[in-house]
């Protein structure tokens, strides 16, 4: 499969408004830099082929091959991709308390890792104000300060190279489905180039879409101090609103105009639930408080079962109803971006003019879609 | 013995046509000088201001060329001499005063000396001084060598006493700084008084209030003032002919073009058939004189620099005299036998009248030439214009332009004149997008944050030397602060009007003639208009970079960044380096780094070299000024600053 370099990376990703701004592509050279949710190119680079083209998750991504490098499977069987088990959970009373997102799973993991030397490393996403910035952490006790999600899309990978730089050998990722895809790019690299796998563990988290970081601050910034926000919440449906809480209380602004806010990126996302992640975690809709826990991988599995004997987590059965519904969700999700791709001619474009925003076989395409 | 102030009548020395004017304006008991620097007319102040303590003289850079016109005048309606100089388009910014000046009229002599640059050698445009002695009816005089150029200048204040009116002396590049022999005249003695006299009737020139009014009168007594002067201008020792008394050919020219004309006729061997009308009073013309000389001929050529100045006005005078002397065949630029832009010389005004004349003419044998520009293709190493080693230009630019680009909205700068020009080129990034006048950058900036309310989201920068803040930049600051323009005015501040040599200007503490006097605080102007002001050193690239991230995204009117760092080439800092600065090969991975040569392919600095045998990026360390910037440019760290002990 060819690959290209940082001038196609501008022309295919950046101006054609299809980036997410993941940070996958940052801290490689000194051309591509992030700043305040947006990827900026300086300069154009004249390689050929870079590692940003081929780490990009929005650039010639071939689904298929990604898949088989990390399941040993076909692309898109189900809904929510390969798995061994879904959980219901949150964190256990040995885990760090905070205030999470919903039921602490991914930071009680995250702690649970880094106590355990299961990774060196963790590579989460924080904040300040409302701009979410990267965080290499080795600390456990440190992992909560990056606790609750940051709906504006974060360059979160940019720190994944820079702890590669900096000597870590395991290390463990929590990301959106994207930056999970970016980080199994990554690590199909690694391997095509004889280097040892950098990630130890990813953990991926549910999503529908996020948001671009300057557009949400100006939707914002009007109405609430947003130094002072204190946590960012989506209720189930049919709320239909976003809650932002904060020092002064409780703002909500309807989901028709945070939703403006939408890169257009996400809109031919294919993946909810990170089906390339050793385990994927979400909320668990009619459940405040608790997570759904999807175990994909043996090391997912290991690490779950390792972190509730531990008391880090605490796991119970999934309510069948809701493994159907986010089944049901997961599979609109790819069916509707499968079917915009390939309308925008972005899915395998003919004639070799346009380079592919996504690749898929014929075959897996009229599976997703029928 | 210093040729300024050397009283040996009769002595030779070797001269600068600015020399040369000012040696003449010393010799006519000059006493107050101003201008404002711009190439070619700089060393004309710059030679009076080193000995104005000497000659008990003022001298002084001005603000900008409107000023020092009123500097100059002030001292002309206290009696005394004065001049004041400027580059061509000074003349513009002056012209407001000096429209008004023409109608009033001066008591001392007062000389105004624009020096244009034909083919903007210096410059970005190729204005013409000379129609601003039409337009605004003042006489004008063209010096045609270096003899001439002192001889004229001493001339042009006895000129300007006789007829009570300013008198233009113009000058051009390739007659300010090529230089010839020139045989000086004595000094005066002089005992120099000023009084400025107010209480005489209000419409008598030189005992009233020197004022316009009654319009009506004195533009009248303005127009009778250039009759005068044509008819001094008929017998004037400075309009020359040299040829045969019946020529095939009159060229008639002025300035620099006289030595193009002398030299192209001699190199055809057409001296008996070609003549040579110099004319050294070009405005008003001198009727009489053309007549006689437009009979001699029926073919006449105009060798004139820049806009057919001399051949639109004599035209339409010998349409006046076409009853008596006839038809006549004009050619020049007007038909395209000569360029009508750029700069002439000696080969195109030979082509001209080879081609007139019917005279074949090589100036060099054709396989010569080509070879010669083959050579020149093929072996000469292509060169760009570009920023010295170490100027703070090239780091400044370089911070704007990452920033603009981390920024996202297709931020611009808008710029003007200076040595920052050069940044619309590769060497400053690509990063500024319009350049006009001196301030008009943030004129524009000012307009541009307006537009907004057009959905117009873009930054709007613009970029000023410390120089042209004072000259022109103020007004336009105080426009866009006080119409809450979204503008950053960002102040590159290299503690000089560098580009032209130093001169000095408010924001220093020394003036021209080299005392202390206070300098001006850019920094407080600022603030005092309102403006939330930052001061970075360009240098520090990542600090610049932060507090310029922060004050594009602060919004909120008009802002400044002072961008302070000394040029590199000002005495203070050139010869000393800050860091030693040198490539660690070990680190440099050269062709196999994936940065494909930012340091060289991009940031290039002069002093940073691509290794051809060692791939790999060097220090040349006799070019390198030390600034130290390119140790942040590379990410692998590869380049290694270190402080230098002082
Ligand atoms: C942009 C976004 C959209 C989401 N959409 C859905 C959805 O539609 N449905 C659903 O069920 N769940 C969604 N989630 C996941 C959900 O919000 C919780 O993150 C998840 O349930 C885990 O909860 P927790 O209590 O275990 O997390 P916590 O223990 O609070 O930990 C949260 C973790 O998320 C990471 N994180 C926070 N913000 C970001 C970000 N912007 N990018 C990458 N990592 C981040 C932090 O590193 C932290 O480790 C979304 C998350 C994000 C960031
Ligand atoms: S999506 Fe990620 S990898 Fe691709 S261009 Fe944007 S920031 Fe870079
Ligand atoms: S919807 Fe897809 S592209 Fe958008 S943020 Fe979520 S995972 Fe990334």
């Amino acid at each position: 499969m060819k690959n290209y370099g940082s001038v196609q990376l501008k022309e295919d990703v950046l101006d054609r408004g299809l980036c997410i701004g993941c940070g996958a592509c940052i801290s490689l050279c000194p051309y591509l830099r992030t700043h305040r949710g947006r990827t900026a190119m300086l300069f154009p680079c004249t390689q050929e082929s870079g590692r940003c083209y081929a780490f990009c998750p929005k650039a010639g991504v071939d689904l298929d091959a990604v898949s088989g490098f990390i399941h040993g499977r076909p692309y898109g069987e189900s809904g929510v991709g390969p798995h061994l088990s879904v959980h219901a959970s949150r964190a256990g009373d040995r885990a760090p308390g905070s205030v999470f997102q919903s039921g602490g799973t991914v930071s009680a993991l995250v702690a649970f890792m880094l106590e355990r030397g299961i990774i060196d490393a963790a590579i989460l996403t924080g904040r300040t104000g409302l701009l979410p910035e990267p965080r290499i952490v080795t600390d456990p006790g440190e992992v909560a300060s990056c606790a609750t999600s940051k709906y504006a899309a974060a360059p979160t990978l940019s720190a994944l190279q820079e702890a590669r730089d900096a000597g870590f050998r395991k290390i463990g990722l929590v990301g959106t489905p994207c930056q999970i895809l970016a980080s199994a790019q990554i690590r199909m690299h690694a391997e095509s180039e004889g280097l040892p796998d950098p990630i130890a563990m990813t953990i991926g988290l549910f999503c529908t879409w996020a948001l671009d970081f300057r557009k949400l601050e100006s939707i914002l910034k009007e109405r609430t101090d947003i130094a002072a926000i204190d946590k960012i919440d989506i209720p189930p449906p049919p709320a239909e609103v976003m809650e932002i809480y904060g020092k002064g209380g409780t703002l909500t602004v309807p989901l028709g105009e945070i939703r403006t806010a939408i890169p257009a990126a996400c809109a031919y996302c294919t993946d909810m639930t990170a089906e390339f992640a050793d385990v994927s975690v979400g909320m668990l809709e009619g459940t405040p408080g608790m997570n759904t826990l999807i175990v994909r991988t043996s090391r997912g599995d290991a690490l779950v079962r390792d972190a509730a004997a531990g008391g880090f987590l605490k796991t119970e059965p999934c309510p069948a109803g809701a493994i159907q519904e986010l089944e049901g969700a997961a599979e609109q999700k790819r069916k509707r971006a499968t079917a915009k791709a390939s309308e925008d001619g972005l899915m395998n474009p003919a004639g070799g003019e346009r380079r592919p925003h996504i690749r898929l076989a014929a075959e897996t395409q009229a599976r997703i879609l029928s | 013995m210093n040729y300024l102030k050397c009283r040996k009548p009769g002595e030779e020395f070797l001269l600068m046509g600015n020399d040369a004017i000012a040696r003449g304006a010393l010799e006519a008991g000059v006493s107050v000088a101003a201008g404002y620097p711009g190439t070619p007319s700089s060393e004309i102040v710059e030679n009076l201001a080193k000995i104005a303590g000497d000659m008990e003289m003022y001298v002084e850079w001005s603000v900008n060329e409107k000023v020092a016109m009123e500097v100059a005048a002030a001292a002309s309606f206290a009696g005394l001499r004065s001049l004041c100089t400027m580059k061509q388009n000074g003349v513009n910014v002056a012209s407001d005063f000096l429209l008004h000046l023409g109608i009033s009229g001066v008591r001392g002599g007062m000389v105004v000396i624009p020096c244009d640059d034909p083919g903007a050698l210096s410059s970005i445009n190729e204005g013409e001084s000379r129609h601003f002695a039409r337009l605004l009816e003042l006489p004008l005089i063209e010096p045609g060598d270096f003899q001439e150029a002192l001889e004229m200048t001493r001339w042009a204040f006895d000129l300007s006493e006789e007829l009570r009116s300013v008198v233009m002396l113009r000058s051009v590049t390739r007659l300010s700084h090529a230089s010839g022999n020139v045989r000086i005249g004595p000094l005066p003695d002089l005992k120099r008084r000023a009084r400025f006299v107010y209480d005489g009737s209000l419409i008598d020139p030189l005992t009233g209030p020197v004022i316009t009014m009654p319009v009506a009168i004195r533009h009248k007594g303005q127009q009778e003032k250039i009759k005068r002067a044509e008819a001094i201008f008929e017998n004037s020792p400075f309009n020359t002919y040299e040829g045969p008394e019946q020529p095939e050919l009159l060229i008639i020219t002025s300035s620099a073009c006289t030595l193009y004309s002398r030299e192209a006729v001699h190199e055809l061997g057409l001296r008996d058939r070609v003549g040579i009308l110099k004319l050294g009073t070009t405005w008003p013309l001198p009727k009489r004189l053309l007549k006689k000389h437009l009979s001699t001929t029926g073919r006449i050529l105009f060798v004139e620099e820049v806009l057919p100045f001399l051949e639109e006005n004599i035209k339409a005078a010998a349409a006046d005299m076409m009853g008596e002397i006839g038809l006549r065949e004009f050619h020049g630029k007007v038909d395209g036998t000569l360029p009508g832009s750029g700069e002439l010389n000696p080969d195109l005004v030979i082509e001209a009248i080879a081609k007139l004349t019917g005279t074949v003419y090589h100036a060099v044998p054709e396989e010569y030439a080509r070879k010669g520009q083959i050579l020149s293709f093929t072996t000469a190493p292509g060169r760009d214009l570009t920023f010295c080693p170490g100027c703070p230009h090239r780091a400044s630019f370089w911070d704007i332009h990452n920033v603009l680009e981390l920024d996202g909205r297709q931020g611009f700068v808008c710029g003007d004149i200076g040595c920052y020009t050069m940044a619309i080129l590769p060497c400053g990034f690509s990063t500024l997008k319009t350049s006009h006048s001196m301030g008009s950058g943030s004129g524009l900036a000012s307009g541009f944050g307006q537009l907004g309310r057009f959905g117009m989201d873009q930054p709007v920068l613009s970029v000023s030397g410390d120089s042209t803040f004072f000259h022109a930049v103020i007004p336009a600051m105080v426009n866009a602060a006080h119409h809450k323009s979204d503008i950053i005015l960002v102040l590159l501040d290299n503690a000089g009007t560098a580009m032209t040599g130093f001169q000095s200007h408010p924001g220093l503490a020394v003036n021209a003639q080299g005392d202390p006097v206070p300098a001006v605080d850019i920094e407080a102007i600022c603030r005092a208009l309102g403006a939330h002001v930052e001061t970075s050193d360009p240098f520090d690239v990542e600090g610049t970079e932060k507090k310029f991230l922060e004050l594009i995204e602060g919004g909120g009117g008009a802002r400044v960044m002072i961008l302070r760092q000394t040029c590199a080439l000002s005495p203070e800092r050139k010869g000393k380096k800050r860091y030693e600065v040198r490539v660690d090969e070990e680190k440099c991975l050269g062709d196999s780094c994936g940065c494909d040569r930012i340091c060289t392919r991009i940031f290039r600095c002069p002093a940073l070299v691509w290794d051809k045998e060692k791939r790999k990026a060097r220090i040349d360390e006799v070019l390198c000024a030390g600034c130290g910037v390119c140790a942040s440019v590379c990410r692998n760290n590869a380049i290694v600053k270190e402080e230098v002990a002082r």
